[in-house]
């Protein structure tokens, strides 16, 4: 059975590599890989490559613009790198190979199989990475766009009962950062027990549709994320009057 | 604390993934987003440039065929004008022709008229002087048997006198 920390496949003085590392960088790769071979062969006149990755990108950013009207462009490149990144990460998991392949550790009743690559999202650091960074630059955008006093104020009030929402609101902060994390860590990492559970039961055919459920999965754990973290932001940066009449309209 | 250890979070760990996010997000901008928004937003320039480049050429050749319509137009008023103008002139040189040869032809009829008119007077002249001539050629031929010669020449005189008188 997998276990919930990542274990090193090597060390690099104090740096652990672990199997999860390893993924991340097999995703970088990947979108840094497509991301150049795009920009290198971008034409006025698209071919079919370049027309999907138009219309992922278009359909992208159109969706940020459609919840954060005139603040798009900062937000969309976060939108989009995490949707990418935790999607690559996602179904990375579900290649032949993964979490399969490794070497045996340990004696006995204790020996288990440690794979040399795992899903980057089954492992807590990621996504409680992505989170915590999801946090940080949702904040800093915030302040960016409607300024330190008007940030503040979401927080700070002289008002009791004002005082007590941003009290409330703070809170809020902190459990975003947990949801997220566990949301996304717990989907992965319980598909990915699902499907070793289901392959060491029968390994031909069964597990074909859990494979299709932990692919769509993968997607819509992505744009949980990715979504979960636009929509925090274009809230964060509605100025207050701005907010209220929304709300009223 | 307890339960990040059981999920196996380190330190190290979580911030070289936030790390290496950060580096992604920059890379993506730089390599994925932007160029691929510019070249839309490129594309899309240009559609529109074409698109507009099109109506213009539209309405440049509206206008050039309704400045046809309209040259055609002048140059068949022109022409009719030309040729209306030619018709009249020819009627009034052929009415002025015709006047002249009528009025010829009217001067030359009188002239002879005139002519024929002096001529026959002329004749009549000469005619009525061999007459008299005659008739007093026949008179004295006649009376110079039968008066004598002063009878004669008085005779004579006065029938002169009558016929020329007469005349």
């Amino acid at each position: 059975m997998v276990s919930f920390a990542a274990e090193p496949i090597f060390r690099l003085g104090f740096f652990p590599v672990t199997n999860t590392v390893l993924d991340t960088l097999i995703v970088d790769g990947v979108l840094v890989g497509a991301a150049y071979y795009i920009k290198k062969n971008l034409k006025l006149i698209p071919g079919f490559f370049q027309n999907l990755s138009e219309f992922a990108i278009d359909t992208m950013y159109n969706l940020t613009e459609s919840v954060a009207p005139g603040r798009a462009a900062k937000i969309f490149p976060y939108f989009a790198t995490f949707l990418l990144f935790i999607l690559l990460a996602n179904w990375s998991g579900l290649v032949p190979g993964f979490g399969t392949i490794g070497f045996f550790e340990g004696e006995g009743a204790n020996r288990t199989l440690v794979p040399l690559l795992r899903s980057t999202t089954t492992d807590l650091n990621t996504t409680l990475g992505l989170a915590i960074f999801s946090a940080v630059a949702t904040h800093i955008l915030s302040i960016r766009i409607i300024g330190i006093k008007q940030y503040l104020g979401r927080y700070f009030s002289l008002n009791p009962i004002n005082q007590f929402i941003g009290f409330l609101e703070m809170i809020s902060e902190i459990t975003k950062v947990i949801s997220l994390s566990f949301r996304l860590f717990g989907n992965i990492y319980a598909g990915e027990i699902v499907l070793g559970t289901i392959s060491t039961l029968f390994a031909i055919a069964l597990p074909l549709p859990f494979l299709l459920l932990e692919f769509i999965v993968g997607f819509v754990q992505a744009l949980v994320f990715a979504m979960l973290t636009m929509a925090f932001m274009a809230i964060l940066s509605t100025p207050h009057h701005e907010a209220k009449e929304v709300s009223h309209a | 604390m307890e339960i990040l250890k059981t999920f196996g979070v380190d330190p190290i760990l979580l911030v070289a993934q936030i790390i290496n996010f950060i580096v992604i997000l920059y890379i993506l901008k730089k390599l994925l987003y932007k160029p691929v928004m510019d070249m839309l937003k490129k594309r899309e320039d240009v559609i529109k440039e074409g698109l507009k480049q099109a109506e213009e050429g539209k309405l440049t050749l509206e206008k050039a065929l309704e400045e046809e319509k309209k040259i055609l137009k002048k140059a068949q008023d022109q022409s009719k004008k030309i040729v209306d103008n030619a018709n009249e002139q020819a009627s009034a040189v052929s009415k002025e022709i015709e006047e002249n040869a009528r009025k010829q032809a009217d001067k030359i009829l009188e002239e002879a008229k005139r002519q024929i008119e002096q001529e026959a007077k002329d004749t009549e002249k000469r005619l009525s002087e061999n007459v008299t001539n005659l008739s007093i050629d026949i008179l004295r031929k006649s009376i110079s048997e039968l008066f004598g010669e002063k009878e004669q020449k008085a005779l004579v005189e006065k029938a002169i006198r009558n016929i020329t008188k007469k005349k």
